[in-house]
């Protein structure tokens, strides 16, 4: 994270339509100096466009843009001062490697004995020093990437825009150019503002995660935040993987406390405003569901809302399981860690949840509204069960 | 049925070696996933099992029967394709009978391999829909279908899932679970993703340029690969190595390392004085903020949020530029700070060690003093 907390390059508030179609609606987007920034959203979200605006290839219809303090919105791309690492590879097929990374230089009149310094830097950055004398079609995709890389940073800036630089790469390859993204931003201490539709490779890169979705920005922090106490129903959907759990449910009073009716169980709700008869979005992270094989009795120790479910897949990723289970027709997915479970397709399991792992948002807007109760909600939730069964 | 066994087989493309003297056998009735990064040799070895492609060297066997220079309707097998095969316009019974009517079965032994093709991967709903009206995961469910229908004793995928749209993969993924278990014939199933292999397979064979490096099931070969490029292509992230030193002294074997407080035992065969790299998954290390037996201190650089909630950990170890990389549960992660000082420690019964040729040896670790019931 920055020290300074200096902004490097700041949106206030861009709208872009086309036709009658908003794609950017009025975004406000800050990235501070020296941090990796993200700009993470689904497909067609507006990430590319926001992109282009930036870098010059698109005017904003309104708002403007600003980079180290000056007003560049109307600035012509070649003024703008921005490295720019786009999505595809682009590079030139009758250049060697070294002529690829070089050519930005070579056009900004940079005298060959500099350039040659600047292009050996970024070759050893992003391990491909021994690569600069073969052409593209000698590379593999993975390494083609690392040159186009090589060339947007060799550019003599401090502050680039990486377009989704990973998509369509190996997952292994990912995983490792995410670890050579670190520690380029690590050895440059330059600015860089990164542009994802993979979560797990904004929450791995970010410093800070700005959400963008319906070409709006849903809520910008430190990821783990963004994680863990999202602000926004959206946030909670988006940022995570597997994709957070929501049911449908219902705001009552039930004598002293505020509870909330879903498809599958009651809980007491923690909710400062008062809400009751009120809609509800609820929200639960896969890691918060814990399963059992046993039915019936499986005791609190998990947590005191059981779900009768069924298991339709189990995923192996190695260091854990993903589950995806339906409960009364309704589809859940959750995280395990047990590898002793052995083969469970279409088991019946019994799920358990604690209801303060439950997230409430407001079904009109999507707004955060607060959690289910912790400590006395068990207890109420016991007491309901035992006067229904009485 | 039959096992399919490999002999030798060599493919050059040019002064390319695709596959680089593969002797295999596939077993009988299992699920063998062919897994391994782009340009490992996977697609062009079940290529050459189907016949679409002719070995340089080598022989294929189905059972006893010699394949080699068969063509591929010759070889009666079953392929499914990247891409949902199908015949518009006739539904998605009809897709599934067509090949059987050249095949002299009774109109009711065919009726009853469809309905039976059609139950097992969750077609029932689709069985009158003309096939050009669903999406691709259900098309591809239709090609599978037709596949199994005509009961062939080898059926081979080649990557089935990866073209297929988001939204219909887990009901895709569903069904070749369900199937894979159920079926008896012999099924190579080629794939690049990891996942997919562990979760379908009974056992993978992982290739690595033009070679088969390890054969085992799922969890074995995550727990106790033989190489290192078992350890690394496996896992999310992959194992992570360390340097270390193997040393014989007074008859006993040590090995030491930055990420050990002291001399750790070694128990083996032929072990020799050597320079080594020890290997643990990311997972498998404890991490804490107080020092515990057998920790070592580390600088917490960075956290970051992983699958299920998870904290990927990069860590400094002082003495080395290598960086560590752990992954730890919500609950420890949560309590972590976001960087500073804290304390890792390697259970050793996780750790593997690898020679300087990047092959694992058997050996086992202790804490020193070397408890009896090892000796």
């Amino acid at each position: 994270m920055s020290q300074a907390e200096t902004p490097i390059l700041q949106f206030e508030q861009v709208s872009k339509t086309y036709g009658n179609v908003p794609v950017l609606s009025e975004i406000n987007l800050t990235a501070l100096e020296s941090d990796l920034t993200v700009v993470y959203g689904p497909p067609a979200s507006g990430k590319s466009v926001l992109v282009r605006i930036l870098t010059g290839l698109e005017h904003a219809d309104s708002g403007r843009i600003l980079l180290r303090g000056q007003d560049i919105t109307r600035v012509a791309p070649a003024e703008r001062n921005i490295g720019y690492v786009p999505q595809s590879f682009a590079l030139y097929p009758h250049y060697t490697v070294r002529k690829n990374i070089s050519y930005p230089l070579d056009l900004a009149g940079v005298p060959s004995s500099e350039s040659r310094d600047v292009v050996a830097n970024a070759a050893a950055m992003l391990k491909i020093e021994e690569h600069l004398e073969k052409s593209p079609d000698q590379l593999s995709g993975g390494q083609k990437q690392r040159v186009a890389i090589a060339r947007g940073i060799a550019k003599r800036t401090d502050f680039f825009v990486l377009d989704d630089p990973l998509a369509g790469l190996d997952f292994k390859l990912r995983e490792q150019l995410v670890d050579d993204l670190r520690g380029l931003k690590a050895a440059t201490g330059a600015s860089i503002l990164y542009v994802t539709s993979d979560v797990i490779e904004a929450m791995t890169l970010a410093d800070r995660l700005a959400v963008l979705s319906g070409g709006q920005i849903i809520e910008t922090n430190h990821p783990e935040q963004l994680y863990r106490s999202p602000q926004h129903a959206h946030t909670m959907a988006l940022v995570g993987f597997p994709p957070a759990n929501f049911l449908r449910g219902t705001l009552e009073h039930r004598g002293d406390h505020l509870w909330c009716t879903t498809p599958l169980f009651a809980f007491p709700a923690d909710i400062a405003a008062s809400g009751a008869n009120r809609d509800v979005y609820v929200g639960l992270r896969p890691e918060r569901i814990h399963l059992s094989h046993r039915i019936g009795d499986v005791g609190d120790d998990e947590g005191p809302l059981h779900i009768a479910a069924r298991v339709i897949l189990r995923e192996d990723l190695g260091g854990e399981d993903i589950v995806y289970l339906q409960a009364d027709g309704i589809p859940l997915t959750m995280v395990d860690h047990d590898h002793h479970r052995g083969d469970d397709l279409n088991a019946d399991v019994t799920l358990s949840i604690f209801p303060h792992h439950l997230t409430i948002f407001s079904a009109d807007g999507g707004g955060l509204l607060g959690r289910g109760a912790r400590g006395e909600g068990a207890a109420a939730i016991r007491a309901e069960a035992g006067a229904h069964h009485g | 049925m039959a096992e399919i066994r490999v002999e030798h087989l060599t493919k050059t493309f040019g002064s390319l070696r695709a596959l680089d003297d593969v002797t295999f056998t596939f077993p009988n009735g299992q699920v063998t996933c062919l897994l391994g990064p782009s340009g490992c040799g996977k697609t062009t070895l079940m290529r050459i099992i189907a016949g679409l492609e002719q070995q340089t060297e080598g022989e294929v066997f189905f059972g006893e029967r010699n394949v080699s220079r068969l063509s591929p309707s010759k070889r009666d097998i079953g392929m499914v394709f990247q891409y949902p095969v199908v015949y518009r316009g006739i539904n998605v019974y009809r897709n599934i009978e067509l090949p059987l009517q050249s095949m002299k079965l009774s109109k009711q032994e065919r009726k009853q391999r469809v309905d039976s093709a059609i139950e097992l991967m969750g077609l029932g709903a689709n069985a009158d829909q003309d096939v050009s009206k669903l999406d691709n995961g259900t098309r591809q469910k239709v090609s599978v279908a037709r596949e199994v229908a005509r009961q062939p004793e080898i059926i081979l995928f080649d990557e089935p899932i990866t073209n297929v749209d988001a939204n219909s993969k887990l009901q895709l993924k569903r069904s070749l679970k369900e199937l894979t278990r159920s079926l008896s014939q012999t099924i190579v199933y080629v794939t690049h993703d990891q996942t997919e292999a562990m979760t379908l397979a009974d056992q993978i064979a992982l290739m690595q340029d033009g070679r088969i490096v390890q054969c085992a099931p799922p969890r074995d070969l995550y727990n106790q690969p033989d190489d290192r490029f078992g350890g690394w292509f496996l896992g999310n992230p992959g194992m992570v190595f360390f340097n270390a030193r193997l040393s014989q002294e007074s008859g006993a074997g040590f090995l030491r390392s930055e990420l050990f407080p002291g001399p750790i035992a070694v128990k083996g065969e032929g072990l020799v004085d050597a320079n080594v790299t020890i290997g643990i998954r990311p997972e498998n290390i404890h991490v804490s903020t107080q020092p515990v037996p057998g920790s070592v201190p580390v600088e917490l650089h960075r956290k970051s949020i992983q699958i299920g909630g998870q904290y990927l950990l990069a860590l400094g170890v002082s003495g080395t530029d290598t960086l560590l990389k752990a992954k730890v549960a919500p609950s420890v992660g949560e309590r972590l700070p976001s960087s500073g000082p804290v304390h890792v420690e390697l259970p050793l019964d996780r750790v593997a060690v690898f020679n300087e040729g990047g092959n694992r040896i058997a050996a086992a670790l202790y804490a020193v003093p070397v408890p009896e019931t090892a000796t």
